[in-house]
């Protein structure tokens, strides 16, 4: 077969239901300081969404939408800015909240204790790193899944 | 003499399973219990989240995160590096 | 409480069912299956001892991502297992 992917059946689905879990995983990404979840959970539920893409419509269905070298790109710009975030508090300490219970415009609210519904302007830097480790896990495991594929079919057709 | 070695392995590892599980709490009763108590306590007036466990990850314990981005950053590099197209002059 | 312990019990037998399968089926793709389906109710186990966060992790990577990941790796190697 030219288009190694699987039946009809599977394609139909994942058609139906691959914008679905990426939307579900952008969910738990931004509700990481929330609800149950977090960048890297989020970021796996996007990358299982690739992935199925890939098994469903194989490796030929994902050219021109994902391109490779701008999934590196995204990884490497994700883990600078989780390390940038770090850094922004080294005046008191490494990975020190500068901008909790601030007042400012980036998520600088407080939250009342005790059982409460949650604000989500508020907690610092932890929905930015969130969104950092986020970026960087659904495009790095998007990335080895697509190496995988393109690249042992490459020593295949030699 | 393998199959000797080996069956003394897993008596080994079995008598230390054993010994660990006659040894356990009762399911739901931890014993030592004195940095959650604090974590649970101070996360919303402190880090100002109400996700500890978020807190825990990306505030207090910033330096686990830091670990597994480094593995996963290996990991990719490491498949690039196994199944890249060699250029032309390196064949 | 009893009927929870139940279900405790359920899910761990049938976790260890399995992870059995997974060794013990000589197709490689059935085999796969059997270790996405422990992994799967690892994951409800861990819901059903309240770490959602670690559920989630668990359900993503561990039940799609490496699934994925072996169904490419059979699909460019053999489907059985040599004797």
């Amino acid at each position: 077969m030219k288009n190694n992917g699987m039946s009809i059946i599977v394609r139909t689905v994942t058609r139906f239901v691959y914008g679905l879990i990426i939307l579900f995983g952008f969910y738990v990404i931004m509700h990481g300081h929330l609800s149950p979840g977090g960048g890297f959970q989020g970021g796996a539920v996007v990358a299982s969404a690739f992935a199925l893409l890939l098994v469903a419509f194989g490796s030929t269905g994902l050219k021109g939408r994902l391109n490779l070298h701008w999934l590196q790109t995204m990884e490497e710009v994700g883990a600078l800015s989780f390390l940038a975030l770090a850094f922004l508090g080294i005046g008191t300490a490494f990975f020190y909240n500068l901008f909790a219970n601030s007042g400012g415009f980036l998520f600088g609210a407080s939250v009342p204790t005790g059982s409460n519904a949650g604000v989500f302007a508020a907690g610092g830097l932890v929905p930015l790193m969130n969104w950092a480790v986020g970026l960087k896990v659904m495009t790095g495991i998007a990335a080895i899944v697509i190496i995988m594929l393109v690249g042992s079919r490459k020593e295949e057709t030699e | 003499m393998r199959k000797v070695a080996l069956f003394v392995a897993f008596l080994f590892v079995g008598a230390f399973l054993l010994l660990g599980v006659a040894d356990m709490r009762p399911f739901g009763e931890p014993q030592i219990a004195d940095m959650d108590d604090y974590y649970i306590a101070n996360t919303q007036r402190e880090v100002a989240v109400n996700n500890v466990v978020t807190a825990v990850v990306f505030d207090y314990r910033g330096f686990d995160t830091l670990g597994e981005a480094t593995v996963l950053f290996a990991a990719v590099v490491g498949i690039l590096a196994l199944f890249r197209k060699p250029r032309e002059d390196e064949r | 409480m009893i009927v929870q312990s139940i279900l405790h019990v359920v899910v761990l037998v049938l976790i260890v069912i399995g992870a059995a399968l997974a060794v013990w089926f000589k197709d490689l793709l059935s085999s796969v299956l059997a270790l996405a389906a422990a992994s799967l109710l690892v994951a409800l186990e861990f819901y059903l001892l309240q770490a959602p966060d670690v559920a989630i992790a668990e359900a993503g990577i561990g039940a799609a991502l490496t699934t994925a990941i072996y169904i490419i790796a059979i699909r460019r190697t053999a489907r059985k297992e040599e004797e």
